[in-house]
């Protein structure tokens, strides 16, 4: 057992409500630069609809990600015969109108316009060439099913569908869509830092994060094709390639990242999870109909004093394991089971889970006209939800469709408890039904509610003490170091240093 | 001073004169026996009997240095090139040892036959024809087997030398196209006769094959083996499939070559991402006049 730590998140898609917060919280951090403005390090896709970038999901287009060879994977879209072959470039990469051609108005002619017959405008200026532009697309024009035939019905998921579950998705009054907030996964297995020529990526040693070293950085942009979630971006400014660094100057001082402490629907969970980092090659390759329980099975129990012992071993601190003890992720993971990682069949082992939606709550009009709110009506079970099973499947479990309906059993028992307690209307009996079938007591449906509805900050987000002090005596001596800074001068005093 | 200079650039002339002149006999065996014979009929080459009174010193020296371009400008040199369908190669041997081979010939050539000139003509074969055991169209198949071996460089050449399929080529089923540096010699045969391959092998005329075998000669025994092969080889010709990339090499070996690198280049774009993923949704948009 070779325990490591991981920063790890769960993102909980029935309380998210589009509201692009966490991508501009994090626009006006991280990418409001030249060459960046096209990045969105954190976005907020509408599903139904083809993401950002454009049909990132299909790798047949953009060849990212994993495939299984053997015993082991290879990356699908690199490799060194891939890459003897494409030495002179880099062939699936997703090029700038697959994203988008950024731009900016110019407010200040609004102002300057000399007095004419016309109102004056702010033109669209493209911030790639400087010029006017015609604007074309955006990051998230496909957003509430905005452009349906052109974004929605192009879905890359509906491979999984027939035509008339498809069809069954547009039609009124069966419509559905839910939002899917997308930041890096930082895997356990990162397709980007496997395809680095250069060695530019790394994964941190002590919490897991995936960063690129920009002095590293050579441009090949490997990552850029190799990331299946398309979360590596290139700056066209710089020459180095940029990804989501999951704040970690902020989680260095115990601040929770800007997209998660901005998120008005407080959606996002944060917390440390234990692995065992043996385990990784043999669950990456393992077959694909198992590869949500093998990759759930790689996180170990922060309890087990076996696992303690083995973290202590691996210098994993005190205060990172009691944080994994009290992961909000290993409860929603663990636990609970009621969080999935998003597309398991790249292989990445992506450290981001998603509490899949439950939607919507139906209601059903009564025959005087009126919305009939009676549970028995409101909390229809789990078969008579409008999002096809397999559409979310498609997305969460490669595919196994039981999987998501075990967490939506749960998810639907832990309502009907709580209406159980608030409104009483539920008979005893539907009530020891549901809980039974989702196998979860009474307890457990409160700790959910409470976790999903009424956590504090400290609960959503459970930040270990980055311990940098230790990170910095693994390279320097401080004692080099002692008595040669403290009080800082702008001006040499008269009497000198 | 500038008497002086002259004086000692005659005696130097005199000098080297002198040094060359006794080997008039040595060299004409060297350079011109390959191809020509005194008084003994027409080899490769005329029957130098009597040239010296037939051409001036001038004539014999130019034609002997460069004859392609002196039959440019003269007309019995012409002449004679279209006689024997090839002008004589070049050769690399000074003024002073062509005066010292024309006085070889004229002491050599009997007088009567000067007078009467023109020799009858005797057939190719006629010196080689002595002894019919040495005749490379009586040779054994093992003999010219043997023969195909050294042309084709399977069997090296006894004192070293290069073999013949480095620069020359023979049109033969069992062997490989030969170079094209040289002549191609599947006709040699018809072309020279015995004596003029004998000839040619004993003591080669050509600059470029004379300094290939100056230090390693062939041997007798592979000059007699080599003649049976071009002898076979050239009856044969009719035979044998013909190697027509010889004379296409560039088109089929360019045309391969080009095929072999676009196939790599190709290989480079296939799978490739074409175009943007969103182009069906652009061409879906209205356009507004403004861009284009």
């Amino acid at each position: 057992m070779n325990v490591r730590s991981q920063i790890s998140m769960v993102f909980h898609l029935d309380k998210c409500i589009g509201c692009h917060t966490c991508s501009v919280a994090c626009k006006n951090i991280w990418t409001d630069r030249k060459g960046a403005e096209y990045m969105w390090w954190n976005n907020v896709e509408t599903k139904p609809g083809t993401g950002y970038p454009t049909k990132w999901e299909d790798q047949d287009i953009y060849q990212g990600g994993w495939v299984k060879n053997g015993d082991t994977v290879s990356l699908k879209g690199a490799g060194k015969l891939k890459g003897l072959k494409n030495i002179f470039h880099n062939p699936n990469m997703p090029v700038l109108d697959d994203y988008y051609e950024p731009w900016a108005y110019r407010y200040q002619d609004l102002f300057d316009a000399p007095e004419g017959n016309d109102q004056p405008i702010g033109r669209a200026v493209s911030l790639i060439t400087g010029e006017p532009m015609e604007i074309q697309a955006g990051p998230n024009w496909d957003d509430d099913l905005s452009g349906t035939p052109d974004y929605a019905r192009q879905d890359v998921n509906f491979k999984h569908l027939s035509k008339a579950e498809q069809e069954a998705m547009f039609q009124l009054e069966k419509m559905t869509f839910h939002y899917l907030p997308r930041i890096c996964n930082h895997c356990l297995n990162p397709a980007c830092v496997g395809s680095c020529p250069s060695g530019a990526l790394y994964k941190r040693g002590e919490d897991g994060v995936v960063l690129i070293n920009q002095e590293r950085c050579r441009a090949w942009r490997m990552c850029v094709t190799a990331c299946p979630y398309k979360k590596s971006y290139y700056n066209w400014n710089t020459g180095k390639s940029e990804k989501c660094v999951l704040c970690y100057p902020r989680l260095e001082s115990a601040q929770a990242p800007a997209c998660m402490h901005s998120c008005v629907g407080r959606i996002r969970y944060l917390g440390v999870m234990l692995y065992d980092a043996d385990q990784i090659q043999a669950v990456a390759s393992c077959d694909e109909s198992q590869i949500v329980d093998r990759h759930l099975g790689i996180y170990l129990d922060p309890h087990d004093p076996a696992v303690i012992k083995a973290a202590k071993i691996n210098g994993i601190a005190d205060s990172t394991i009691k944080a994994a003890q009290n992961s909000p992720v290993y409860k929603f993971v663990k636990e609970w089971k009621i969080a999935l990682p998003l597309h398991p069949e790249f292989r990445t082992l992506p450290n981001l889970f998603y509490v899949p939606p439950l939607l919507p709550a139906m209601a059903s009009v009564s025959e005087d006209g009126k919305y009939d709110t009676v549970s028995e009506h409101l909390l229809t079970g789990v078969e008579k939800l409008r999002v096809p099973i397999r559409y979310l499947s498609s997305l969460f479990t490669a595919g196994n469709d039981q999987k998501v309906v075990d967490v939506f059993k749960r998810l639907h028992a832990v309502r009907v408890s709580r209406r159980n307690t608030t409104v009483k209307d539920v008979s005893e009996s539907q009530l020891n039904s549901v809980m039974n079938d989702a196998g979860i007591d009474v307890h457990m449906a409160n700790a959910i509610f409470r976790l999903t509805s009424l956590a504090t900050f400290e609960e959503r987000f459970v930040i270990p003490a980055a311990h940098r002090e230790e990170a910095i005596e693994m390279l320097e001596n401080t004692g080099d170091y002692k008595g040669s800074t403290g009080f800082g001068f702008k001006e040499k005093p008269a009497r000198g240093l | 001073m500038k008497l002086k200079l002259i004086g000692v650039s005659v005696s130097m002339a005199l000098s080297s004169l002198s040094a060359t002149a006794q080997d008039g006999a040595a060299v004409f065996k060297q350079t011109c026996s390959a191809c020509h014979s005194i008084g003994k009929g027409k080899l490769v080459g005329p029957d130098l009997k009597g040239v010296n009174t037939k051409r001036s010193e001038e004539w014999i020296i130019n034609f002997v240095k460069n004859a392609q371009a002196f039959g440019e400008k003269d007309a019995d040199a012409k002449a004679m090139i279209t006689e024997y369908g090839y002008p004589m190669p070049n050769q690399n041997v000074s003024d002073a040892d062509i005066k010292a081979i024309i006085s070889y010939i004229a002491e050599n050539s009997p007088a009567e036959a000067v007078a009467t000139e023109a020799a009858p003509a005797t057939t190719a074969s006629a010196p080689a024809a002595q002894d019919p055991a040495l005749d490379p169209a009586n040779a054994s198949d093992e003999d010219i087997l043997a023969g195909m071996n050294i042309f084709s460089g399977k069997q090296r050449l006894e004192n070293g030398g290069v073999s013949c399929i480095s620069c020359h080529n023979v049109n033969h089923n069992d062997l490989v196209a030969g170079g094209l540096l040289a002549k191609d010699l599947t006709k040699v045969y018809e072309r020279m006769g015995a004596a003029g391959v004998n000839g040619i092998l004993s003591a080669p005329p050509f600059p470029a094959m004379a300094s290939s075998y100056k230090d390693n000669p062939l041997t007798e025994k592979e000059i007699y083996q080599l003649s049976a092969f071009f002898n076979k080889a050239a009856s044969a010709d009719v035979y044998s499939h013909q190697r027509a990339y010889n004379s296409n090499l560039l088109i089929y070996g360019g045309g391969g070559a080009f095929v072999v690198i676009a196939s790599i280049i190709m290989l480079m774009f296939i799978e490739r991402k074409r175009k943007c993923v969103k182009e069906d949704i652009y061409k879906r948009q209205i356009k507004s006049a403004c861009s284009k």
